[in-house]
């Protein structure tokens, strides 16, 4: 996958989430939670989705990782790799 | 022999939003439920090819579409269910009225509670601001020992009528102790019957059981009806599966009950392990508080009769008010007068239905009953509910006449349809908060986990699957 495509998937697991999340407006260095509003409830429901989809574990310690796009894409890179 | 990752007892709401978590991540689970229909405490069933339901009065925690933080916006997303998809009702206005002293309205605007207790408690309004801005500030999601709510309101509100009059929505919507409640609770409920509000989806609790049970179908999970665990099987600080009436042994990886804790612990056979699971017995820890119900249809031309707008009345005639099992079967001096029908946007029905729950008394109900004779239980029914509108007809005016059905339920039939034991609605007085149990992978949600109403069990489910089971699976 390309960092395109790692992008892409965030944001349409987001819109899944909450289809009234206004991603056009999204700064891809800021934290997720405080531009969409998300709640831990609906940062576990990401996690879930990456996993189902992608059948990758995400370790608890591991969720700071996933604050913003941009650095969630950084850290779907390497395991993404081959999907 | 049958295995699964996550298996689940009760097909109620807590179990099937458990279900649906879980299935939503293309995990497998089971759900065993021993009635031949879906609900537990929120259900329904047919009389003259009528569909009338049991429990659901009004749903709480009422809250607008654009705040998305609200415990109704939050469960909906984690179920994937549009909100649209319910079609919300919301409440017209609810009173609590204790005759001949005064009355107070609420709505889903909580100003206007504020404004009658202005109006009705002029000395009483700061006290009142107060209570609510410590209310506003309190976490009622942390584990914490038990304080009494009673204790608690008292400390700010002099006017010992003031505080029966909000107690007793409260308690009657959710206590499971008598004549107080954890604060805990009461603050969860506070903010979901006062600050929230009340609603009902368009339609009946089917409506609402059959999206939930589609979704939990669509997403893979199974259930199966008129299916009873007879036993839990552990292995040392493990659960290894369970027993069904039908003698099948399913193995899990998991297992959350939301059969209640007196309920649960009965299904432990060994002693060890029920011992381990905990130490009160079954008759311990069981609820004491249940209730009588009479569901009444009447002929339209008594809507002109009835009070207008009114969709909840909470009536207490007491000095005092009583919340505590009765000495009598049926405690006709308190109640909860519900009009299902008025709902804002409601259709006018052919007929106007009315139920009244009255505290009743377990014991008393269930030596009357007996299975083989059922002539003297179904007298007894009757006479209450007689009894039941002849003090009704004190408040809202004739309820005799122009009736088209009545059927009415006993702490009995609760017991009977729901296994919970003693008829217990809200449940064991002792809460497991966290949903932990002794046994390392055993979880307890629904009522006897603590949240209160159909959001809260919803919720329940939602809480105890994200905290224990989707991070282990």
């Amino acid at each position: 996958m390309t960092i395109d495509d790692i992008k892409n998937v965030i944001l349409e697991i987001i819109r899944d989430i909450d289809d009234e999340a206004d991603l056009d407006n999204l700064n891809p260095s800021e934290a997720l939670r405080d531009q969409l509003d998300l709640d831990s409830m609906d940062f576990l429901d990401i996690v879930m989705e990456l996993r189902k989809r992608y059948q990758i574990q995400i370790p608890e310690a591991d969720y700071p990782q996933l604050a913003t796009l941009e650095s969630c894409v950084n850290y779907l890179i390497p395991r993404l790799k081959a999907a | 022999m049958r295995s699964y990752p996550l298996l689940i007892i009760g097909g109620g709401l807590s179990g099937l939003a458990a279900g649906i978590r879980v299935a939503r991540f293309g995990l497998k689970v089971l759900i065993l439920e021993k009635h031949s229909k879906a609900g537990g405490l929120n259900s329904y069933y047919y009389r003259n090819g009528r569909l009338l339901e049991t429990g659901l009065h009004a749903i709480t925690n009422y809250a607008p579409p654009e705040d998305r933080h609200a415990p109704l916006n939050r469960l909906l997303r984690q179920l994937k269910i549009p909100r649209r998809a319910l079609k919300l009702q919301e409440q017209e206005i609810s009173e609590i009225l204790f005759p001949d002293r005064t009355s107070l309205c609420f709505s889903n605007d909580f100003d206007l509670l504020q404004k009658q207790v202005k109006k009705r408690f002029p000395h009483s309004t700061r006290q009142f601001a107060r209570l609510v801005a410590e209310i506003d500030a309190y976490d009622p999601f942390t584990p914490r020992p038990k304080i009494s709510a009673r204790t608690f309101v008292s400390s700010f509100l002099q006017d010992s009528l003031l505080v029966e009059m909000l107690l007793c929505p409260i308690m009657f919507y959710g206590s499971s102790d008598e004549d107080d409640m954890d604060l805990s609770q009461f603050v969860i409920l506070f903010r979901s019957i006062f600050q929230e509000g009340l609603f009902r989806p368009t339609g009946t609790i089917k409506g609402l059981l059959d999206l939930l049970l589609q979704q939990y179908r669509n997403f893979g999970g199974e259930i199966e009806f008129s299916s009873g665990v007879r036993e839990i099987l552990a292995d040392g600080n493990t659960i290894s599966g369970v027993r069904t009436d039908t003698d099948e042994k399913i193995t899990c990886k998991h297992l959350v009950s939301t059969a209640g804790l007196p309920e649960t612990r009965k299904l432990f056979t060994t002693l060890g392990s029920a011992a381990k699971f905990s130490k009160l017995t079954e008759n311990d820890s069981s609820g004491r508080l249940s209730f009588f119900e009479s569901i009444c249809l009447f002929g339209k031309s008594v809507r002109q009769r009835f009070p207008q707008k009114r969709t909840i009345i909470f009536y207490n005639l007491q000095e005092s008010f009583s919340y505590r099992r009765p000495e009598e079967a049926v405690d006709i001096n308190s109640g909860v007068i519900c009009f299902p029908g008025n709902f804002q946007g409601n259709p006018k029905q052919d007929f106007v239905q009315m139920r009244v729950t009255h505290l009743a008394n377990y014991e008393i109900w269930r030596n009357i009953y007996n299975e083989e004779n059922k002539t003297l239980y179904a007298a007894e029914k009757k006479l209450w509910a007689k009894r039941s509108r002849e003090v009704l007809g004190k408040i809202i005016g004739n309820c005799d006449e122009n009736i088209v059905y009545e059927d009415s339920f006993t702490p009995v039939t609760i017991e009977r349809f729901t296994s919970r034991a003693k008829g217990a609605v809200y449940g064991s007085p002792y809460k497991v908060k966290d949903g932990r149990t002794h046994f390392e992978n055993l979880y307890i949600a629904g009522t006897d986990q603590g949240y209160l109403g159909i959001v809260g069990a919803l919720l329940s489910g939602v809480t105890m699957v994200n905290q224990h089971i989707l991070n282990k699976i």
